[in-house]
Order: structure tokens, then C-alpha cells, then sequence
């Protein structure tokens, strides 16, 4: 017929006769009832592609030729949009159809089972319509039901639900509707459904679930709620801004404990149990945010600034650490293995990062180092060094090099008491043995001290010391630091009894004097010691007044020393144990005037260092406004700690009046440098 | 270095002697001039103590009296610096024959005219400022000082800054009175006090930036007239 140009005819006759059918058909889906609708219409689409399929293959050569040079709809398509407009879109099946549908949806989300086959089949029909049909008569509408189902039944869950089973009904509705479209749906709504879901049950509660009374995102970090953590996670990291909503309720959190915690007066009396409380809530925080958070770097940088931020609320927070330290490596640390050390350690270093006052740190373990050194309470040599090999790593050569030298110190004494006491073989009788730490001024934190009287034995082997050094040291100065040393005396008490006693230079001062007077009044000691007030009476007071160690007897028996005290020998005197420990009552923790003191000292060191980066950064710039100074000054220092803007801009000025620097005559910002 | 040895040709009248003769000598040519200076030399012997060749406070006290005008008038100061004199309460010969040669007065009633030009002189904004760090300089009696007490940091900020901005000189008196901070001011505090007079709005402070390069001494100077404020 297309030969004989009738190809026209045979065209519209084709159009006209599927037309017909197809109406015939749609009578026929039409009359299907309930249930078997869709069932029709699925086998009638069967039918029509069967016969579709024929009829492009009898009608192909008009489909080669008429088709393309008159512009027709080829066969195929031209029977897929007969389909469309004549059954899909007929009045009476559309909306059926789209209602039978969502139906179906509806009861398989409330739990019915539905025949996902013929689900699929038909869904599949739409798209082979043209993805636009698919689109239009049922992905659309099927969204906007879906967004008001979820809307309504978030909103119920949220009214019934704590927050971890709201969490675990939404990922389960999340996981169902990805299921969906696998087994019936198009690819290409999974990305759609989805975000439907995501923005109905997630982003829209999102600040009343993290908020939520007794089961919010607080709840689950203090009970370390693991799994409905790990699905938070999961599900806000779907919708933007989720993430930051959680990180931000988290940071908060972090702050409020930890301020809670670094500003309680009853935490503040063990600074011991302090450290250590830092410490668990940093490691109960990395462990949630490695398990639950997926180990997020934002998350990590989150929990590292909250730390770094109530750290430095408390300005004993250094002190405390170094006292961490002094006691993990005091006692601490005994029987525990080489890596377990490390391990402590480097958690006390991870604190020590977020200290911005690191330089008083440096301070307090300068002086709690010392301590331990030279009453070698030190437990491990190895750890010691290891600890100072990691703040130098931290902080650079500089900020240990006198740590470093007090254990040389250490070293050489040890070596110089060696050579001592072989010159000296002969001579050493039954007289005390002397044991000499030579400590380099500067390295040390020693206090000038007004030397005490030295019992007559024992200035004669220290003179015999200080000959023998400056002997092989000459141009050297030894000064006796009385207030640092120990001694171990032997006494026989009342009953015959002996002990060996394990007391302070001042103590055994004190104590030898008792070698030929049984009672002495306060005024005589002081008299004969020479020992400050305040020590004195410190080591009378662990003399005479703690119990199990009261060597000496007081009257009147007080707790407090008093000038007109007297003094005895107390022969009664009784221990379990033959080497008794007199400890001097120490505070432990700085008192206020020594914290004070200690704070002006560390003030007065960072003004050189401030001074010396002011002058580097302009000996190199020649010229620059106060705000960069004040910026420059501050990264330069802070790796030792923060300095004030209202301090440096003081050194900027005592460097003005030592007319190392000049205020620009013209702009107000400007300083010059003069060289 | 320099003050002892300008005391020095104070001291030694021949040094001075024959450098006034080589002066004469110099300016032979015109008759007036050395006539003025032979007065000015005379007025300066009127005043100067025998012993050290100086005129020495007593001998600005009746100077002053002479001109009438009081010892502690901020035109003796104005005076001091055109002489340039460098010792408080003490003036060379050669300081008296600057300062009185540049005022072109060689008795005491054309000093006395010379005054009111020479305020408008100090006062012109290119000499104020030279003026005023020399008011600072000037009252360094001791060597190798370099601040003055609060006490007499005020009263020359009075004497000097007062007569041109009395409101802001008053303030900030009161301030350095009720500080405990500083006992002391050095030059670059003093000369911001006069910047700052200057350049910043009166009482309202409003362009004032404690970012920029003030001393210390001024931020907490704002900081405080704002606490006064509100």
C-alpha cells in the first residue's frame, strides 16, 4: 500500500483501528473490580506489547519508508502513545490507577503483604511509557503522599517515642522505602523517596531530637549509648546541617561538664583525681566518637577545642598535671609495663597540648622534677626521660634543655661522690657518709636559702667535699642547699630499740642536736640551727606532732608549734618498722602565696620573650601597625602560651622608651623599627 | 656630656670673653648689631650670679619680676625654649644671647613687648609640638632620667596644654591623680597626650580606637572616662 502511495491511508487506518481497540479495552480494564484492575490491566498491556510487536513487523517497510519521510510517530511508539492516551490517561483509569497504587503502597507500609510483582510490572509499563508518564501519573503523587504519611507519622513517634527508638523507627522506614524501590520502583526514585523520608522523619524533628528530655543526644553521650549514637550519626549525616546539630549539642555539652568540672572547688582539693578525670572523659569522648562517629575529624577537632576551651578556664590546670605526672612517676607507675607508661604518658601530653600556659607547666615540673630527683623518689629513669623526650618533641629544645640538664646533674654527682670517696679511702672512718648532688645554678629551681648550722660531723666531711671539688673544678662556687638534702640517722631509743631514720637535712639538724641535750626550747634550736621560722616549724611539727613518728616530745602537746615550746627526746618512742620515714608536712599543692608567687615569676619570664619576638618580627618587618605586631607576637609565643594583648602592647611600649622602636610620626598604627 | 660642658663655658668667663670678641669681632661690620649684643650680654651680667657665670633661679625670679610676669607663667617656658636652655632654672650666657637675639630684645621692656609674639610664635601647631617635648625635656633635672612623676607631669600638662585644651587637660589630670598604675610618664606617653589632644573627639571619645598604636596609658584613660560617662 505504501508502494501504491496509500501509505497515508494505511497510516491513519492503523491509528484508527488501535484507537478503537484500545478504547474497547479500557471498557474492559474499566469493568475489572477492586483487586483485579491492576491485574487487567497488566495482562491487557501484555497483550497489547504481543500484539504491538506484530504489528510493527507486518507494517515494518512502512515504518522504514513512509515513517521517517513523512515524519510520522514510528509503529512501536505510535502504539505505546495510543496506550497512553487512550488508557492511562482515559478519565476513568487514571486516577483509579494512581489510587490503586498509592493504596497498595500504603497498605504494604502499614504491614500488608501486596503482589510486588505486579507492582513492578506496572510501574515498569509506566516507564516504558516514557519516563515523563512515570513521572507525572506516579512518582510525583506517590512523593507527596509519601511526605504526608511520614509527616504524620513522625509526628506520632515523636509523641510516644524516646529519642533511640524514634532513631531506630526511622532507619527502618529509611531502609524499607531503598527496598521498595529495588523490588517495584524506578532506580532513579530511590534518591527522591528517600530525601522524602530523610526531611519528613530526621530533618525536621532534629532539634527536638537531640533535645529530647532524658533521651536526647546529651543522654546517649553520658550513658555511652554506642549504637543509637552510631545511628544518629547515620541518619542526620543525610540531611545538611545534620552533623553540625549534633556536633554542636556535643561541644556544648563538653563545655558545660568540663567547665563543671574544672571549677568544682571539691575537685580541686586532689589535683591527682582531677588529671584523672580529664583523662576518662577524653577517653570515654574518643571512644564514642571512634565507634558511634564514624572517628569524624570534625568531630575530633570539636572535642579537642571544648578540652583546650575549659583546660585554660582553670589556671591551676598545669600545676595539676605536672602533679599527675610527679605522682604516676612517684609511685604511680610500679609494676606497671614499659608500654602502659607510654600510654599514660602520652595522654598526659595530649592534655598538656591543649594547655595554652605551657610555660607554667614547664615551671611546676621544673620544681616537681627536682624534688623527685634529689629525693630519688623517681620509680623509672626510663619513664622520666621518656616523659621529657615527648616534651621535646612537643615543644622543642628549648623548653627542655634545663630539664635535661638536671639529670646530667644527677649523673656527674654521681660520679663525682665515686671519685670522692676513693680519694678519700683512708680517712672515711666510722664518720656519716656524705652523698653530694652538684646542681648548675640556673638549671635547678632553687631558692636563695640562708644556709643552716651543720652539725660538727657533718661540716667536717662537706668540708672535706668542697676540697675535694674545687680541687679538681677550680674557679667553681659550691653553695650547700640545706633545704633540698635528706639524711639517714640511726637512733636508739628507750626500750634499746634501734631505727633507722629517714629525715630532711633540717630535721637531722634538729635531731643531732638531741645527741647531747635531752630537752631544748624552741628559741635554743632556732638559736642553734639557724633554720628559718617557717621551715622550723614545719620540721618540729613532723617531728614532734605526727603520730607513729613523733621522735621528739612537745610541751605543751599542741598541734601548732609556738615560740616558747620545749622539746624533748622521746625514748618512748615505738615502730612497727626499723627504717622510719619522717615526711616534713609539705603541702603538696602550692599554697595561695606560693601560687602567687609562681604566677609573678612566670610573668616576669615572659616579658623577655615577648620583648625578643616583638624585636624579631621587627628587625625583619622595619615596619608594622600594633594589630599584626599583637597577631605575630601571639603565634610566635603560643606554642609556649597565650599572650596578652595589653601585656605586649606594654613591652611595646618599654621598647619604645629603650628606643628600640618609635611610633611612626605620620599614622597612628605604625611603629619603626629602629635599628 | 653636653649639659656639663655647656656649664663649663658658663663657668669659665675668659673661654666666654674671647668668644664674645670673636663674635665682635665677626660682626664688626655692622655697629648696631654689636651694640644690641653688648646689652644683651649687659642684662644677662644684671641677672647672673658672680661665681658660677650663670643666671641662676634667683636671678630668673627677679628677671621675672623685672618683666612682670610670674616665675611658674608657662612664657617663661615659652622663653627657655627659644633660649633652649638645657638646665632647669638656669641659664648659660649663650642660651641668654640666643633667646634674646632671636627675639631681637636687649632690655627688658622690649622682652617684655617680645612676649605676646612669642606665644603666637609657640603656639603655631609646626612649633607646638616642639615645644611641648621640650617642656618634658626640661624638667629632667637628674642625668639619665627619663620620666617625670606624676605630680609634675600634671602640673606642666596644666601649664602647657591647659591654656588650648582645657577640658581634656582636666580629665586627664584627674585620671593620672586617681591611677595607681603608673608613678611615672615618660616622653612617648607625654607626647601622645598631646596627639591625642589633637586628634580625638572631646568628651565623646568616639573616634578613638584602643587597636591602634596608644600607650596603655590612654586606653585605660578612655576605658575610664567611659566608666565616669555611664
Amino acid at each position: 500500500m505504501v508502494l501504491h502511495k496509500y501509505g497515508e491511508k494505511l497510516y491513519s487506518g492503523l491509528v484508527t483501528t488501535m484507537t478503537w481497540h484500545l478504547k474497547e479495552i479500557a471498557k474492559s480494564i474499566e469493568a475489572a473490580q477492586g483487586g483485579l484492575f491492576l491485574e487487567e490491566l497488566n495482562r491487557k498491556w501484555g497483550d497489547h506489547n504481543k500484539a504491538l510487536q506484530m504489528i510493527r513487523d507486518i507494517l515494518m517497510y512502512m515504518d522504514r519508508t513512509f515513517v521517517p519521510s513523512n515524519r510520522k510517530t514510528p509503529v512501536h511508539e505510535l502504539g505505546l502513545n495510543l496506550w497512553r492516551d487512550n488508557i492511562i490517561h482515559s478519565h476513568k483509569i487514571q486516577t483509579r490507577l494512581l489510587d490503586t497504587l498509592l493504596d497498595l503502597i500504603h497498605r504494604e507500609r502499614t504491614g500488608e503483604v501486596i503482589n510486588r510483582g505486579l507492582m513492578r510490572n506496572i510501574t515498569k509499563m509506566l516507564m516504558d511509557l516514557g519516563s515523563s508518564v512515570y513521572q507525572e501519573d506516579f512518582e510525583r503523587p506517590f512523593l507527596e503522599v509519601s511526605a504526608s504519611f511520614y509527616s504524620g507519622e513522625s509526628q506520632q513517634f515523636i509523641e510516644c517515642c524516646d529519642c533511640g527508638d524514634y532513631l531506630k523507627k526511622a532507619e527502618r522506614r529509611l531502609n524499607e522505602e531503598m527496598e521498595r524501590v529495588s523490588h517495584y520502583l524506578d532506580a532513579k526514585s530511590e534518591a527522591k523517596i528517600t530525601s522524602v523520608v530523610e526531611k519528613e522523619m530526621i530533618a525536621n524533628h532534629m532539634q527536638r531530637l537531640v533535645h529530647m528530655e532524658n533521651s536526647g543526644l546529651v543522654n546517649m553521650l553520658v550513658d555511652d549509648k554506642y549504637e543509637d549514637l552510631s545511628r544518629m550519626y547515620n541518619l542526620f549525616r543525610r540531611v545538611p546541617e545534620g552533623l553540625s546539630t549534633i556536633r554542636d549539642v556535643m561541644t556544648s555539652h563538653l563545655r558545660e561538664t568540663g567547665k563543671q568540672l574544672v571549677s568544682d572547688p571539691e575537685r580541686l582539693r586532689d589535683p591527682v583525681d582531677f588529671v584523672q578525670r580529664l583523662l576518662d572523659m577524653k577517653d570515654k569522648h574518643d571512644k564514642i566518637i571512634s565507634i558511634a562517629f564514624n572517628n569524624d575529624k570534625t568531630f575530633q577537632n570539636a572535642l579537642n577545642s571544648s578540652f583546650e576551651y575549659f583546660i585554660n578556664l582553670n589556671n591551676r590546670s598545669p600545676e595539676f598535671i605536672s602533679l599527675y605526672v610527679d605522682d604516676k612517676l612517684r609511685k604511680g607507675l610500679k609494676g606497671v609495663t614499659e608500654e602502659d607508661v607510654e600510654v599514660v604518658l602520652d595522654k598526659v601530653m595530649m592534655l598538656f597540648r591543649y594547655l595554652q600556659e605551657k610555660d607554667v607547666f614547664e615551671k611546676y615540673y621544673k620544681q616537681h622534677l627536682a624534688k623527685r630527683l634529689l629525693s630519688g623518689k623517681t620509680v623509672s629513669d626510663d619513664a622520666e626521660r621518656s616523659m621529657i623526650v615527648k616534651l621535646k618533641t612537643e615543644c622543642g629544645y628549648q623548653f627542655t634543655s634545663k630539664l635535661e640538664g638536671m639529670f646530667t646533674d644527677m649523673r656527674t654527682s654521681q660520679d663525682t661522690m665515686q671519685g670522692f670517696y676513693a680519694s678519700q679511702y683512708s680517712e672515711t672512718g666510722d664518720g656519716p657518709t656524705l652523698a653530694v648532688q652538684v646542681l648548675t645554678t640556673g638549671s635547678w629551681p632553687t631558692q636563695p636559702s640562708a644556709p643552716c648550722n651543720l652539725p660538727a660531723e657533718i661540716l667536717g666531711v662537706c668540708e672535706k667535699f668542697r676540697a675535694y671539688y674545687l680541687g679538681t673544678h677550680t674557679g667553681r662556687r659550691l653553695t650547700w642547699q640545706t633545704n633540698m638534702g635528706t639524711a639517714d640517722i640511726k637512733a636508739t631509743f628507750g626500750k634499746g630499740q634501734k631505727h633507722e631514720l629517714n629525715v630532711s637535712t633540717y630535721q637531722m639538724c634538729v635531731l643531732m642536736l638531741f645527741n647531747s641535750a635531752d630537752r631544748l626550747s624552741y628559741k635554743e634550736i632556732e638559736q642553734a640551727t639557724e633554720i628559718p621560722a617557717a621551715d622550723l616549724k614545719r620540721c618540729l611539727q613532723s617531728l614532734a606532732c605526727v603520730k607513729g613518728k613523733n621522735v621528739l616530745r612537745k610541751e605543751p602537746m599542741s598541734k601548732d608549734i609556738a615560740e616558747d615550746d620545749a622539746f624533748y627526746f622521746n625514748d618512748k618512742f615505738t615502730s612497727k618498722f626499723i627504717k622510719v620515714k619522717i615526711g616534713t608536712v609539705v603541702a603538696q599543692k602550692e599554697s595561695e602565696p606560693e601560687k602567687h608567687e609562681t604566677r609573678q615569676r612566670v610573668e616576669e619570664d615572659r616579658k623577655p620573650q615577648i620583648e625578643a619576638a616583638i624585636v624579631r618580627i621587627m628587625k625583619s618587618r622595619r615596619v608594622l601597625d600594633h594589630n599584626s605586631i599583637v597577631t605575630e607576637v601571639t603565634t610566635q609565643l603560643q606554642s609556649r602560651f597565650l599572650p596578652n594583648p595589653v601585656v605586649i602592647k606594654k613591652r611595646i611600649e618599654s621598647l619604645i622608651e629603650r628606643e628600640f622602636l618609635e611610633r611612626d610620626k605620620a599614622d597612628r598604627k605604625l611603629y619603626r623599627y629602629l635599628a | 656630656m653636653r649639659r656639663s660642658s655647656t656649664r663649663k663655658t658658663g663657668s669659665a668667663e675668659k673661654v666666654n670673653a674671647s668668644s664674645g670678641s670673636s663674635d665682635l669681632f665677626r660682626s664688626a661690620t655692622s655697629k648696631a648689631v654689636s651694640k644690641e649684643l653688648e646689652r644683651i650680654d649687659h642684662l644677662f651680667q644684671a641677672y647672673a650670679d658672680g661665681s658660677s657665670g650663670m643666671i641662676d633661679p634667683e636671678g630668673i625670679e627677679s628677671f621675672c619680676s623685672d618683666v612682670e610676669v610670674d616665675h611658674t607663667d608657662v612664657r617663661i617656658l615659652m622663653l627657655a625654649w627659644k633660649m633652649k636652655a638645657e638646665k632647669q632654672g638656669y641659664f648659660t650666657l649663650e642660651e641668654w644671647r640666643r633667646g634674646l637675639k632671636a627675639l631681637r630684645a636687649d632690655s627688658v621692656s622690649k622682652i617684655k613687648k617680645a612676649l605676646p609674639e612669642l606665644v603666637k610664635e609657640v603656639t603655631r601647631p609646626s612649633n607646638f609640638s616642639d615645644f611641648y617635648s621640650y617642656a618634658f625635656r626640661y624638667c629632667l633635672t637628674e642625668d639619665k632620667q627619663k620620666c617625670i612623676d606624676i605630680e609634675s607631669a600634671c602640673e606642666l600638662l596644666d601649664l602647657v596644654l591647659g591654656f588650648q585644651f582645657r577640658p581634656q587637660v582636666n580629665k586627664l589630670i584627674e585620671y593620672l591623680k586617681y591611677q595607681h598604675d603608673y608613678k611615672v610618664i615618660n616622653l612617648d606617653q607625654w607626647m601622645s597626650f598631646l596627639r591625642f589632644c589633637n586628634e580625638i573627639n572631646f568628651p565623646s571619645l568616639d573616634n578613638y580606637d584602643s587597636n591602634l598604636a596608644w600607650p596603655l596609658i590612654l586606653d585605660n584613660f578612655v576605658e575610664w572616662m567611659h566608666g565616669v560617662q555611664s
